[in-house]
Parts: structure tokens; sequence; C-alpha cells
């Protein structure tokens, strides 16, 4: 995990050289956080839903290509008990941090991703709740850029207080930003 | 304002033509034993009452449709049903297109497009208006959209000539342009057909294999002219010229393009060469701005200079972004044992799927041609790996990847939007990664998105971050609060 902390002082000194915006940003940013544990709950609920459909579609192909049917339901097990362990670890690895110039996100259990979202390039900031969110709790925080992968830069597992602080501040630091528009 | 008059009849033919190939067929499908329904009254009254409903359609729309160039804005009045009112400020138009095919040239007509930086799709189109009418609607809009930056100094810019395609040019536009994905397809195809063919001309074999190879040397060289042959006329008479801040181009035979690339909008500037094109030491450009890749109404490859030696489209290059020179990094070498493993893999997967089927069907004979070609994976690997690099400077970070087609993309850090590294399983076991530099410009789907592949981890890593810093410093340094983007004078 690469944070190089002098990257803030020397960050804060190129700007106006104003103490006051120095301290207002700093009291936007965040140290690294992780998501909700609820979250492992909402992946889970759909990669046993994903497994259940495979076990139903292979149990009526099973007989037709010649194979046990038992197969089918210990092969379905083995998904499911892999997919579950990919949830702990997926949620293991997710962290954000909100940095004083960008978005820092750290994701992915197969593919690990780290991105920078500079808050001068941030063009809305939404919140969504899909029906499994919304029994749990939690809620998705989406940033979009200009960039051609304009939502690939969410936050799953919030729960709504969270989202819509973590909102509140990239929109403080988006407009303090410098820059002029965010094309 | 209002479209063209000659929009209606053309309209109507457009839609005729496809009603007709409708009737067409329904007719050869339907009663084809009694010659006599074929003129049924009913039969003729149906295509009379489609051809009306067209035409009081088309008339319709015609009526509904104005435009007006404004102040501030360009206003577009459409829709017959649900009506719409759009106001697009000068400002915001980044692109403006004309397109002309065969037919509307005849007529003497075309087609206005303008591009906003919002959506990948074109923003409002103008269908049709008289040619000359689409050049004055061009030319005020870009002399509007000049009135309202604050840089006024390009008042009474002149055109000049960039860039025009020589003859030669075209001649090396067409060789090179070669579909070359055709020989993979003719190495897989090859294997299965060739011996049914042998076992079908039974004694006649000996011509077959006589033959074969000749006839596939046919087909190659065909589709080769042929494919090369289009995109000469797609880019026939290519000419790029410089008004003030905007670049203009136009190119084509039957199908006429023409369009304008705002210089202070653009994103990202690419250089393409496919491997033929290397060899003969020439290559293309194109310029990426927000939004859509310009002339991308044709949804091919996209050039701003379709092809030119390499020193001048380097040149032109560096008259939109003043890169230095470039002297690449590659990836660590460990990764082009990855590449090498790779390929063995496919080649094997591939042999191991022909096998399988030739087991289950008996038909396939040479399932194990592919495995000739696993010589061939080392060279593969080692040219995969040369050509991939990036370079970061002051201003500029630039990466390059590609053997067959080599992309080189050069992106100033003011235009970066968000900045990835990436690790799969196999890249965390050899301590490689991946960085994507993503920018407004270019298509949504991964292409022309500078990347910098296979590269070592820890670098990677600090990679993202230089670019990260980079991009605040480059934006402080050259901050303007008007909502136009900066100027590049004031850029270091």
């Amino acid at each position: 995990m690469v944070e190089p902390s002098e990257e803030r002082t020397s960050e804060s000194d190129d700007r106006d050289g104003l103490s006051e915006s120095v301290e207002s940003v700093d009291a936007h940013t965040t140290d690294r956080r992780t998501l909700s544990p609820r979250v492992q709950i909402a992946w889970a609920v759909r990669v046993l839903a994903s497994v259940s459909i495979l076990a139903v579609i292979g149990r009526f192909v099973a007989p037709r290509v010649g194979v046990d049917p038992q197969l089918i339901a210990g092969g379905a097990l083995a998904l499911a008990v892999l997919g579950l362990v990919w949830v702990h670890l997926r949620f293991r690895v997710w962290e954000f941090q909100v940095r004083d110039d960008a978005l820092y996100l750290e994701r992915g259990v197969v593919t690990t991703v780290r991105t920078v979202a500079p808050h001068v390039r941030i063009q809305h900031v939404d919140t969504s709740r899909g029906p499994i969110e919304r029994v749990l709790g939690l809620s998705t925080l989406v940033v979009y850029t200009a960039g051609s992968r304009g939502a690939d830069v969410s936050i799953p597992g919030l729960t709504p207080a969270e989202a819509s602080d973590l909102q509140g501040r990239v929109k403080e630091l988006a407009i303090e930003a410098e820059g002029g528009d965010a094309l | 304002m209002r479209l063209d008059g000659r929009t209606i009849p053309y309209r109507v033919l457009a839609n005729g033509v496809r009603l007709g190939g409708v009737v067409v067929f329904g007719v050869a499908t339907a009663g084809s034993s009694e010659t006599g329904t074929i003129l049924s009254p009913t039969l003729v009254g149906v295509v009379a009452l489609g051809v009306l409903s067209i035409v009081g359609w088309e008339l319709t729309r015609f009526r509904r449709f104005g435009y007006d160039l404004t102040e501030e804005t360009v206003d577009i009045r459409s829709g017959v049903f649900s009506r719409r009112n759009r106001e697009i400020p000068y400002e915001r138009i980044q692109n403006v297109d004309i397109a002309q095919n065969a037919v509307q040239r005849i007529l003497g007509i075309s087609e206005v497009r303008l591009e906003t930086a919002g959506g990948g799709s074109t923003e409002a189109r103008l269908r049709y208006v008289d040619a000359a009418e689409a050049d004055r609607l061009q030319e005020v809009i870009s002399r509007r959209k000049r009135g309202t930056t604050t840089d006024k100094s390009t008042g009474e810019a002149e055109e000049t000539l960039l860039f025009e395609l020589s003859a030669r040019e075209h001649l090396v536009l067409g060789v090179v342009s070669a579909d070359l994905r055709l020989l993979g397809l003719l190495s897989i195809g090859l294997p299965a057909v060739a011996p049914r063919l042998a076992q079908g001309f039974g004694s006649g074999f000996d011509l077959v294999s006589l033959f074969g190879p000749a006839i596939a040397l046919i087909a190659i060289v065909g589709f080769w002219g042929l494919s090369g042959a289009l995109q000469v006329l797609r880019y026939y008479g290519f000419r790029l010229t410089r008004l003030g801040d905007e670049l203009r181009y136009e190119r084509g035979l039957f199908q006429r393009f023409g369009g304008t690339v705002p210089l202070s909008k653009v994103q990202t500037v690419m250089l393409r060469e496919n491997v033929l094109a290397r060899r003969l030491g020439y290559a293309s450009l194109s310029i990426q701005t927000a939004g859509y890749a310009p002339g991308s109404g044709d949804s091919n490859v996209e050039s701003a200079v379709p092809i030119a030696e390499r020193d001048r489209a380097l040149a032109l290059a560096r008259d939109v972004e003043p890169f230095g020179d470039l002297s690449f990094t590659r990836p660590p070498t460990r990764a082009r044992t990855r590449y090498a493993v790779r390929y063995a893999l496919a080649v094997l997967g591939l042999t191991g799927v022909l096998w399988l089927g030739s087991a289950v069907t008996g038909l396939l004979a040479l399932w194990y041609v592919p495995l000739a070609a696993l010589p061939a994976v080392p060279i593969a690997a080692h040219l995969a790996w040369t050509h991939r690099g990036y370079y970061a400077d002051e201003d500029y970070v630039v990466t390059r990847n590609g053997f067959w087609r080599r992309e080189t993309i050069v992106v100033p850090y003011e235009r970066v939007q968000t900045v990835a590294s990436s690790q799969t399983v196999f890249q965390r076991r050899r301590d490689l990664g991946t960085v994507t530099i993503d920018t407004a410009g270019g298509g949504g789907l991964g292409n022309g998105n500078a990347v910098a592949v296979d590269i070592d981890a820890s670098v990677a890593d600090q990679l993202r971050e230089t670019v990260a810093k980079r991009l605040q410093s480059a934006l402080a340094a050259s901050s303007h609060p008007s909502p136009a983007s900066p100027s590049k004078t004031t850029r270091k």
C-alpha cells in the first residue's frame, strides 16, 4: 500500500498559501476507511442467487447430457462456498480515502484496482440504493467524471449517513479544487 | 429557418427503398404459385397507402423542423408527436461536421452534425440543408465560437493548409489498409476446410492441392485490395487546414465528410502505425476531443491525418500538442515471459479445440496444424514486448502498445480524468501492474485510452501517484477562471 504522506504538505504549499484554505481542505479529508460489513450480505445474496440459477439450469440439462444430477448439486455447493470466500476477500480488500486532491479507491480480489479520481474532475456525485441495499440499510456512492469510464468510481456498502457525509465532503473539495471546468 | 426542400424527396426515397425491400420480400415469399396475386388490387392499394403515409409523415416532419442561430445559441425545434426545443450555446459546441453521401451530393444537400461534450453520440443533426448553407453554418458557428472565447486575437485569422493527401499517400493508404485479421481467419479455416475439399474432389485431389494455395492467395490479395480501395475512397482528397483555434478537415470521394476540431478541446493525440505502415515509414494521426473521435459518424478507423510520413505525422502532432522527444521505457523482461506463456497456451488451446472437434465429428484431419505456430511464439512475445512502453516527462505522459497496430497516445497532464493501477492474479505473481490513464476523449469501450501495461508493480504505483500529482500542478499552473479550457500559451 503506497501512501506517501509528504505529498500532502507539498500539495498544500502549491495552493494559494493561505492557511484558511489548507485548513478547510483538511477538514474534509478522511483517513483510510472500509465498507460496512453488512455489504457482504448483499454480495453473498447475489452470489447465491447466481449459483442457484446455474444449479437449476444444470439440473434440467444434466439428464439429457448424461451427467449425474448429484454431481450438479456437489458442483453448485462448491461454487457457493467459493463465492462466499470471494465475497469475504472482496470486503477485506475494499478501502477508500478522501485525500486532499482526489478520491482514492482500492478494491478487487481477482484483479486489484487502485483508482485515483481527482476532485477537480468530478462532474457530479450520486447516491443510489438497490432493493437489497435498502433492506440492509446501505447505499452506494457513484462519482461521475468526464472520462470514458465515467461511473467506474463507485463506493458500495455505505450507510446512508456515511454516503451523504462523503457526498458533502467530495462536493466541498470539488468546489474548492482549482482548474475551471472539469474538461 | 427551415431545412432545404429537397429533403422531402430524398427522405421519401430513402424510406421508400426500405419499404420497397420489405414489399418485394413479402411478395416473393407469399403467393408465388399464383402470379395473379402479385398485381392484385389489394396489394397495390396497400403499397400506395404505404407510400402516401411516408410522404405525409416526411412532410409533417419537415414542417415541424426549424433552426436558428441566435446571439448566444443554436436553437433547434423538432418533433411531430413530442416537440423538442433545444438551445446549444456556441462555446459548448465541440465539433461541427458535414456529411454528404453520393445521392445527397447529386441533390446538392448535406447533413450538419453538432457535437457537444456530453454524450457519445451526435447532439444535434440538421437533415438536410443546402450544401452551401451547411458550409455557411459551419463558418458562422466557428466565428461565433471564436468570438465568445477570451482569446480575441484570432479575429481575422486566415485558413492555412496543414496537410493534403498526395497521390503517393493515397497509394500508400490503400496498400497499408489491408485488414490483417483475415490472415488469422485463413490460418484457422484452411486446416478445417482443405481436407474436406480434397475428399470431395476424390481423384482430382492433386488438382486441389495444387490450386488450393493459389485460391487462398487470390482470396487474400482480393480482400486486401478491396479493403484498401474502400479506405482510399473514404479518405480521397483529404485536406487538413487550420483556422485560428480550429482544425478543419474534409475527405471522401462518393461520400463527403467535413468537420472542425477545436484545438482548445483536444484531449489526447494518438499516432497509429500498423505493421505495414511502419515498414514503409508511414503513420496516421488521430486527434481526440471530448465526446467522440472526429468523424466517428463512420464508426471506423478515424484519423485527423489518415496517412503521412512518420516525421510529418509527428510534426503535425506536435503542432497540436507540443511534446518533446519520446524515449519509451519498456516493461521488465519477465513480462515477455508472460506473453510467451500466454501465446503458447493459446496455440495449445486452439489445437485442443480442433482435436476435440475432430474426435467428435471425425472431419478435421489436420487438427495439429496450429502447432506449427509454436516456434513463432517466442518471436511474437518479443515483438509484443518490444512495442510496449511508456514515457512521462514534465508535461505529458505517453503510452505505446501493439505490434500489428501500434498506438502511441500522448496525454497532457491537464487532460487526465482518473488514473488507476490494476493487477490481475497473474500480474501479482510476477510483480507487474498496469496503469490506465482515463481521458475524456475517444470511444468509451477502452479504445483510445492510454494504458501502460505490465510495468513493474511498484513503478505502477509510483506512476499513478505521479500522474495524479502532475495533473494538479498542471491545472494550477494554467489556472484560468473562464469556463473555456485554458489556452495553450499559458501552459508550460
